[in-house]
């Protein structure tokens, strides 16, 4: 481990994201539109009345839950490892004395600054014009804070063994697209999971998506009985488990095959 | 092993081969490509063995696709061998230990490892973190560094508005301000101009004077060549064909001298006698240049002084440049 390299890498890359910062905010501006269009959708949709259990200002607090976690735990860097893989930029990390993964997650933590200057102020302009019903309890609060980190970190061990496939495979990106699409459809974006058909919501139970993003946003707005919650942290853990593996498996074995492109 | 203990590089068959896929061109092999891939093994670097003693600064030459970077790739750690060894330093580099890391460094004319939004002098202090350069002994080979190299202007400038001489500079800042042991230099002067490449060869030079590291350097300009490396290795289609001094693969491959002299105004425009074995390759109003035989060299520059009214007269070796030529052209030694 080198903490210090680690620390250091993180304040110069925020140091070098804040140069481009009206980029960043552009980005998470977009971002936050796919969740924003089911807000207005669903909570339209309930109008007076309840669907599914939620009423319309729930709808609005579980959106706007799910736009700040969705910014917090989606992984902007895994997209960039392949194309560092692929143009022969690993080779000046592979000669430092540190895991070429530190610098990815320094983009990931300098990301998710640069992000949140902007996500928290319009999330909460939002909450103030549409009025979420939302009531946090404490035993809600205390468990969110765990889903979330594992989310974080199931979202980015998971994108980032995908992206590891460069080593094989140069388009290896392509299954970054299809992950995001089943987070979209599996992760509660398009509905929450509750609401989703039975072999769907039975497959988001299982498959890991729903545990990258719309696990902590239901522990929050306190969708999840006892049962349910500790169902779910196994779930996450037990994935985050599998992903570490596949992560562990492929850097060892891509980087005896990295082939050090140029010259 | 025989080598002697202060031996920092040891490399014995090393191997690289490389597995390519290909394909013919058009629609059809595109298609078939789909399916059924095919591939073709290439031998980059071809059971080459060789030792490097501490304070040594060695040429790797050889024409484009020879081997040279895929070997300094491989005893930087970059890269798996496919067959053979290597010990550096007494590591063996392609397990990447972070204490083997800390004491090389790879300076890759073609990649840059300097953050581009950033001014240099960030990018060195996090480099100095990652190293664990204590805070006074960064700024103390900086200052050195900055010094030596004539920088001090850039050291406040975004990276990304830095021509290609001042990147380079700072490049050599990066891979030299933890005192790395051992030094792999890959084109170092790539793309620079004459004045520029000057200035880094005489900072190369004096660098490795005062720290006594050791250097393996690829470059296709034999200036960087002659200027840094009283030894070279030559490979090519990844075997290794001359180790040994520069100057003594140039007698090899070239068993002449040539004498060029100047006649005084006089007696310009007469023939000269020339003796035997001395052929004219040049002639110009009273300026002539000769080719003559190495052993021959004295008694024909003797007989030339003895014989002509020389206003001037130089004896030289033929041209690297020409004589390296020749290897690549013919493959070999």
């Amino acid at each position: 481990m080198n903490q210090r390299g680690g620390w250091a890498l993180i304040k110069s890359t925020w140091l070098s994201w804040m140069q481009h910062r009206s980029f960043f905010f552009l980005l998470a501006f977009m971002w936050m539109i796919p969740p924003l269009i089911y807000l207005f959708v669903w909570s339209t949709a309930a109008g007076g009345k309840t669907i599914g259990g939620f009423s319309r200002g729930e709808f609005v607090a579980y959106y706007l839950v799910l736009i700040l976690v969705n910014q917090l735990t989606y992984s902007q860097t895994n997209w960039t490892v392949g194309d560092v893989i692929r143009s022969g930029q690993m080779n000046t990390l592979l000669l430092r004395p540190m895991l070429p993964l530190y610098d990815t997650l320094a983009s990931e933590v300098a990301g998710k600054v640069v992000f949140m200057a902007f996500m928290i102020p319009v999330t909460a302009a939002l909450a103030l014009v549409l009025r979420p019903e939302m009531h946090v309890t404490l035993r809600n609060g205390l468990a969110f804070v765990p889903a979330l980190g594992l989310a974080w970190a199931l979202r980015f061990f998971w994108g980032y063994w995908l992206a590891l496939l460069a080593f094989w495979a140069t388009r290896a990106d392509a299954l970054l697209g299809l992950q995001d699409s089943l987070v979209f459809l599996l992760a509660g974006q398009v509905a929450p999971t509750a609401l989703l058909p039975g072999l769907m919501r039975e497959a988001a139970t299982v498959l890991p998506f729903r545990y990258m993003l719309g696990f902590p946003v239901e522990v929050l707005t306190g969708q999840l009985n006892t049962v349910e919650l500790w169902t779910g942290f196994t779930f996450q853990a037990g994935w985050l488990f599998v992903a570490l593996l596949l992560f562990v498996t492929m850097w060892r074995t891509g980087v005896k095959r990295y082939s050090a492109v140029g010259g | 092993m025989e080598d002697r203990v202060e031996a920092q590089i040891i490399v014995r068959e090393l191997c690289k081969v490389y597995r390519v896929p290909e394909r013919e061109a058009g629609l059809r092999a595109a298609v078939r490509s789909l399916f059924r891939r095919r591939y073709r093994d290439v031998v980059a670097v071809d059971h080459i063995s060789f030792t490097v003693q501490t304070g040594e600064v060695v040429g790797f030459i050889g024409p484009n696709g020879a081997g040279k970077t895929t070997t300094l790739k491989m005893l930087s750690g970059l890269l798996y061998p496919t067959a053979g060894q290597a010990r550096v330093l007494g590591f063996v580099p392609w397990e990447r230990k972070h204490d083997y890391l800390r004491r090389i460094s790879m300076v890759l004319g073609n990649k840059s490892q300097m953050l581009w939004d950033i001014p240099p002098l960030d990018t060195f202090h996090v480099l100095g973190e990652i190293y664990h350069v204590t805070p006074a002994e960064l700024k103390q080979t900086l200052d050195e560094l900055v010094e030596l190299l004539e920088m001090q202007e850039l050291l406040t400038k975004p990276v990304r508005n830095f021509s290609l001489g001042e990147r380079m500079k700072c490049e050599l800042v990066a891979g030299l301000l933890y005192h790395p042991r051992v030094l792999f230099l890959d084109e170092p002067t790539l793309g620079l101009d004459v004045s520029m490449q000057g200035r880094l060869r005489r900072f190369l030079a004096e660098y490795n004077r005062h720290n006594d590291v050791t250097m393996i350097l690829t470059s296709h300009y034999m200036a960087d060549v002659v200027t840094l490396c009283p030894r070279v290795i030559l490979i090519h289609h990844g075997r290794l064909l001359y180790d040994g001094e520069l100057s003594a693969l140039a007698e090899r491959l070239a068993p002449f001298k040539l004498i060029r002299l100047t006649l005084s105004n006089e007696r310009a425009e007469d023939e000269p006698q020339l003796p035997p074995g001395a052929d004219v390759v040049e002639q110009e109003s009273g300026r002539l240049t000769l080719r003559v035989a190495r052993s021959e060299a004295p008694s024909i520059t003797a007989h030339l002084l003895n014989t002509l009214p020389v206003a001037d007269l130089a004896v030289e070796d033929p041209p690297v440049e020409a004589v390296i030529d020749q290897i690549y052209q013919e493959g070999d030694v």
